[in-house]
């Protein structure tokens, strides 16, 4: 009987087992070997660098502007869904009509495309007739025709908005997701004890949100650093690699300079990081599992 | 809707927060809305009307050119083509794979299978840059650079992480004792999943179908590495490379977006539940 339901187990593991392994953990390590050579991409050929693709991380200004940029954009991407949709889901969870249909409108940015929202948003940041410079001019009657994604300083800054547009919804879900676990009594007891509106959202309300508040952050953090597409949409990185990213700049050096043994390395680089968030991450899952249940 | 709220409890005389909460949604909802009407407002005009800077008001009439060109143009029917060859066999196999994986993990657990469990779920969390050159290199070598297969083989293993996670989430509501009561009466594993587990398990399948169709659908990434020729092209590359050809053609890019969204917007506007329930689901339980 064990050792029938241990021929089950091989059956039905073969086969996802094996395609993970092959294309996402083999290649993991292979990411790892290429770091240490030279190979270009197209030659059978390439030798072994040792820490000389490491190195010239060191030096490479690029590089650095990259990793500055990835934090900014983390952070934002981060900070801007996850106080918007903990507002939006807020104001939808109290008694008003038709919050199905606000939830709907927030939401439904989730499903578009990087493509389609980046051209979205191109849009709105085009100089003559985008909806930002037209609604600024009616607004204060001015004839300002600035281009937002070509302009080094605030480049990055539009493209997060874009994107914070379309992850609004995400953590505006989860954290009504969370509201309904609050119980009504608790507020009951607030109101009668006379807490204002302000006093019960801060002292009561965000704390019991927590365990919400450890899967927005956790869902923001691995979204953004795979945060690629937008920004190759919208920007390219540019003007004047003012909104490259570690994922952008590996691009870049991997595939269209050809240097796939730096990139190899950008790339080991971008994987550390990211190991060292998911750790953080998980061990702080487990804590709040221990104080919730 | 639900009838918790944090903002005000049980109301007793007068409550002014209702009305200015609705109000403030509304215009917070316009805020949001704004940018896809401009999409849906080009798709109706002309170019001209566009240039004269007349994209932002309601047009008196509907101009359908800009979707009659764009249905009319025999490579966007491919790039249609292409991603439904791509998104359908990823979407059924990352499906398939997963649920036998997930039966595993949540019914014959054995020695280090929560570790395995494990390794897989991280599998999620990891930028896709990490693993673009090895996967480049592997496909280059088998000679399937510029196909669809990679774009396929690719996103089978990548939804495996999310597919797994979930069935096994599933199956593990599924009472030990159905499983048991089966084997007794001389199924085998493979019986019990297909004529027990599975029936069952529908509503996880929705959920997770919704969600990998449209990652897949809307995905850039991969089929930018992986194909090179206009033939092979998916739809949200079609997108971009039409970007030059219509480069001023503002309406008919707006017919392009749409047209291009729609499958994931149908999906959205029937599967909506399911949706929320896969991205809630998946995230709870990460």
């Amino acid at each position: 009987m064990e050792r029938e339901t241990g021929v089950w187990r091989l059956v039905f593991l073969a086969l996802p087992l094996g395609v993970f392994t092959l294309l996402v953990i083999w290649p993991l390590a292979s990411s790892f070997y290429y770091s240490f050579t030279n190979w270009n991409g197209f030659s059978a050929e390439y030798d072994y660098v040792g820490f000389e693709n490491f190195a010239k991380l060191w030096t490479d200004k690029l590089f650095f502007n990259a990793a500055v940029n990835t934090v900014i954009w983390m952070v934002a991407a981060i900070l801007l869904p996850t106080l918007l949709g903990l507002v939006l889901a807020l104001l939808i969870d109290s008694r008003i009509p038709g919050g199905s249909v606000f939830k709907s409108i927030f939401y439904f940015p989730i499903c578009l495309s990087a493509v389609v929202v980046g051209q979205i948003w191109i849009w709105i940041y085009q100089p003559d007739w985008g909806l930002l410079n037209t609604a600024v001019n009616a607004a204060v009657g001015s004839d300002l025709s600035f281009a937002w994604l070509a302009k080094p300083g605030t480049a990055l800054g539009s493209v997060i908005v874009a994107w914070s547009w379309q992850q609004t919804g995400l953590s505006m879900v989860i954290y009504l997701a969370g509201l309904t676990s609050i119980s009504e009594d608790l507020l009951e007891v607030c109101e009668i004890e006379g807490a204002s509106i302000w006093q019960r959202i801060r002292i009561v309300v965000i704390p019991l949100l927590t365990p919400a508040t450890v899967v927005v952050v956790a869902l923001s953090v691995i979204n953004s650093l795979k945060g690629f597409e937008i920004l190759y949409i919208m920007t390219g990185g540019g003007p004047f690699n003012s909104s490259d990213t570690l994922a952008m700049h590996m691009y870049n050096e991997s595939f269209k300079k050809y240097l796939m043994g730096y990139g190899s390395a950008i790339s080991v680089v971008l994987f550390l990081v990211a190991l060292t968030i998911i750790g953080i991450y998980f061990r702080e899952l487990k804590k709040v599992d221990e104080i919730y249940g | 809707m639900a009838d918790v709220h944090a903002i005000h409890p049980a109301g007793k005389e007068f409550n002014p927060w209702p009305a200015v909460i609705f109000i403030v949604l509304v215009c917070l909802a316009l805020l949001f809305l704004a940018p896809t009407a401009g999409v849906l407002l080009s798709s109706i005009k002309t170019t001209r009307e566009i240039a004269l800077g007349d994209l932002w008001s309601i047009p008196d009439r509907l101009y359908l050119g800009n979707f009659a060109e764009v249905l009319q143009n025999p490579a966007v029917h491919r790039y249609l083509l292409n991603t439904l060859m791509v998104a359908i066999p990823a979407t059924s196999v990352s499906l398939a794979l997963g649920v036998l994986a997930g039966y595993v993990f949540a019914k014959l657990p054995f020695r280090g299978s929560e570790a395995l469990f494990l390794v897989i779920i991280a599998g999620m969390f990891f930028p896709p840059q990490v693993i673009l050159i090895p996967l480049y290199r592997l496909f280059n070598a088998v000679g399937l650079i510029d196909t669809l297969w990679p774009v396929i083989f690719v996103h089978i293993a990548m939804g495996l992480p999310i597919c797994t996670l979930l069935m096994r989430n599933f199956f593990a509501t599924v009472p030990n004792a159905l499983r048991e009561a089966a084997i007794l009466e001389g199924a085998n594993e493979w019986q019990v999943l297909t004529r027990v587990a599975l029936p069952l398990s529908l509503p996880a399948l929705a959920v997770l179908a919704t969600l990998q169709f449209t990652w897949i659908w809307n995905d850039f990434l991969w089929p930018l590495i992986f194909t090179q020729s206009d033939e092979k092209r998916t739809i949200m590359l079609g997108l971009v490379n039409l970007k030059g050809q219509y480069s001023v053609a503002w309406g008919v890019q707006g017919a392009l977006s749409l047209i291009a969204s729609l499958p994931t917007l149908i999906v959205f506007l029937f599967f909506q539940r399911y949706f929320i329930k896969g991205m809630t689901m998946g995230a709870v339980k990460g």
